[in-house]
């Protein structure tokens, strides 16, 4: 707890430091955010990402490759320039305001994320944007791999698009799929940049997040005896979540 | 049943591309906000206000000065909230007018100037400029011919102005001569702007050359180049030794490895940091580069690769007489270029594109990588949207080209090893 990592002086405290980490109300409240965070994301990330590989993965299809490279854009683009560039389109007269005033609604005149009930879905939603060609392509690999005959087979006995999807489709891709939610999950639990660029934690750690946190505390406070307990706390979060899914993952493949 | 399914495929196609469209907009809005001159894209604000005589006199002292008559008077203009700059001429000989200073201005992005004077009829209007060099040169605009009001602008051709280097301009002035003979002129001057031309480079010049993004992006590329080079060499000297070597550990050695791949960097930032402080490598290039100089991820999916190469080739080496080393170099590197091609370009864009290390690593200002530099900007000029997207388009158009050139290599690598997370 008073170890600064700047004087070699240190007492040991035990487990001193994880009982102050669940009786701070910001580590508490970034914990909360940090799963709200990954809650909301991964699900949406994900579904946008199947649906758009289903779509692309449709038969005669010309021009994929701009499609899939179109796509994949955002997620080589570091996440500073993204948070820059929707900083600009959250901005009190940036995109969204104007749009929204256009289509007649009622926007309020400051930036969507000084206020602290959109400051946080705000950010998921630019990260959804940002993630989505990612697991796009992936789960489009995925897809690559059932067999054409399947397909084939069942529409010559006169099965609908929905069924092949169901039936053939999903079963396939089950493990590309799980594979790909455990990644995002693990990936949204680190969330850091996209917070310290847009909105440093505020307002009101509104967008507080575990990572971020950890940042603050080792790094502006200089706690980092407090900010090494954090940063296990989120190992262990890490780790639940990984066996959890690869748990589930076992059971499902054969 | 044949063309309904044509029919669905163009609608698919269509859908799709107005979802990429979409998807694009905030990459075209970016590109788009950082070569418009100044203001933001809704509220265009394309002009650059040479002097606002709305401010304190005292304050404008140092923005300019009168020329001719030896001093100027700030007057009401229209009302009592507009404000403009009296200037009184006493005799025809002569120039009157102010210079407004501007620093060391490029004026070739400028497009024209224009202003609100009131003159005596008759009068003659000059624009003038003076370079850093301290050369002048001015050329006759126009004759004003009456006593109102009236809004002039003036077309900037550069080419007309011989003497002077319109590159690094530092004064710009505003003349008037009154007509022959007369005594006590006054002109009233206001709203003295110039407009840049739209599509405008100067947001990324400035970005680049005042706010030290040229160092940025030095050091950005100068550690990504090395920590390339680093993973490239020795991941493959590691992923080789797994691949065709027996020795005792080694499962549990590569065990190893690929467990510290599912520790997230976070996790070790803090003690990574301390290591680094007793070294005494905090803000040095060694704190960016050493520690990224060879990663598990490489290891796992440079072994993958080499695993699968033939025996035969390095067995028919050995059997002549080639040592380790000769069949790493000579054999392996070449035969796993695919794979190091793979690993080095996303390595590349990894290191290049990290936030957390490099904040945690530097506290210097020469020593940021782009996306410090950009997040810093970034808090530091919160509305000044063109530079702002220009400095963003800075950091981002590298591993854009990048991606457009190397997507096959890129998308093979993130399928083959998404294990990476």
């Amino acid at each position: 707890m008073d170890y600064s990592g700047l004087n070699p002086q240190m007492n040991f405290i035990g487990f001193d430091n994880y009982i102050k980490a669940f009786q701070d109300e910001i580590f508490l409240k970034a914990l909360g955010n940090t799963m709200i965070f990954v809650i909301g994301t991964v699900p949406i990330t994900t579904g946008i990402a199947l649906l758009l590989a289903l779509l692309l993965n449709s038969r005669n299809l010309r021009s994929k490759g701009i499609f899939k490279a179109g796509f994949f854009l955002p997620s080589v683009i570091s996440m500073v320039v993204i948070s820059t560039m929707w900083i600009y389109l959250y901005s009190s007269n940036g995109l969204f305001n104007t749009v929204g005033s256009l289509l007649g609604f009622k926007m309020e005149s400051r930036s969507w994320l000084a206020s602290p009930d959109t400051a946080l879905p705000s950010i998921m939603i630019m990260d959804i944007w940002a993630a989505f060609g990612y697991y796009l392509i992936l789960i489009y690999a995925g897809l690559q791999n059932v067999p054409e005959q399947l397909y084939e087979a069942a529409r010559i006995d006169g099965a609908t698009p929905t069924q092949i999807a169901l039936k053939i489709t999903l079963p396939y891709i089950k493990p590309t799929l799980f594979f790909v939610i455990s990644i995002n999950t693990i990936r949204s639990f680190q969330v850091f940049s996209e917070i310290y660029t847009m909105t440093g934690g505020g307002p009101r750690n509104s967008t507080q997040t575990i990572v971020h946190y950890l940042y603050q505390v080792g790094f502006s406070k200089f706690e980092m005896g407090y900010g090494t307990s954090i940063s296990y706390i989120l190992l262990v979060l890490i780790m639940i979540v990984t066996f959890i899914q690869r748990y589930l993952l076992r059971s499902d493949s054969v | 049943m044949k063309k309904k399914t044509g029919v669905q495929r163009i609608w698919i196609f269509v859908l799709l591309m107005v979802l990429l469209v979409i998807s694009l907009m905030p990459l075209f809005m970016m590109i788009f906000t950082s070569i418009i001159p100044q203001g933001d894209l809704f509220h265009l604000i394309k002009e650059n206000t040479l002097i606002e005589f709305e401010s304190n006199p005292v304050f404008l002292k140092t923005k300019m000065r009168a020329v001719g008559a030896r001093t100027f008077e700030i007057v009401p203009v229209d009302s009592e909230a507009n404000k403009g700059v009296k200037v009184i001429a006493a005799n025809s000989e002569a120039d009157y007018g102010i210079t407004a200073f501007t620093g060391n201005k490029d004026t070739n992005l400028v497009k024209y100037v224009s202003l609100l004077i009131k003159a005596p009829a008759g009068s003659t209007l000059f624009l003038g400029l003076k370079d850093i060099n301290d050369n002048e040169d001015q050329i006759e605009i126009q004759k004003i011919e009456n006593n109102e009001f009236n809004q002039i602008t003036i077309p900037y051709e550069p080419d007309k102005f011989e003497k002077v280097e319109t590159e690094h301009i530092s004064q710009i002035k505003v003349l008037v001569r009154i007509p022959e003979g007369m005594e006590n002129g006054e002109i009233i001057m206001d709203d003295i702007k110039t407009k840049l031309k739209f599509p405008t480079f100067a947001n990324f010049i400035d970005v680049w050359q005042e706010q030290d993004f040229a160092r940025y992006i030095f050091n950005s590329g100068f550690v990504s180049v090395c920590v390339v080079l680093g993973n490239l060499i020795f991941c493959t000297m590691v992923a080789y030794a797994f691949a065709r070597k027996q020795f005792r550990g080694k499962e549990f050695l590569f065990m190893l490895v690929l467990s510290t791949m599912m520790i997230p960097p976070q996790v070790t930032i803090i003690p990574v940091f301390m290591l680094m402080k007793s070294f005494g490598w905090i803000d040095t290039y060694m704190a960016l580069i050493i520690p990224s100089l060879v990663t598990p991820f490489g290891i796992f999916f440079m072994r993958q690769y080499i695993e699968q190469l033939p025996h035969a080739l390095d067995e028919a080496a050995y059997v002549d007489g080639a040592n380790d080393f000769q069949i790493f170099t000579r054999i392996i590197m070449p035969l796993s270029s695919p794979a190091m091609a793979v690993l080095g370009i996303n390595t590349f864009i990894s290191v290049w594109n990290d936030l957390f290390y490099p904040l945690v690593m530097t506290n210097s200002k020469g020593m940021r990588t782009v996306q410090v530099g950009l997040a810093m900007f970034q808090k530091l000029n919160q509305t000044d949207w063109p530079r702002m997207m220009a400095a963003s388009s800075i950091a981002g158009i590298p591993v854009i080209i990048i991606f457009l050139i190397f997507q096959r290599q890129i998308i093979a690598g993130l399928v083959e090893g998404g294990v990476k997370g």
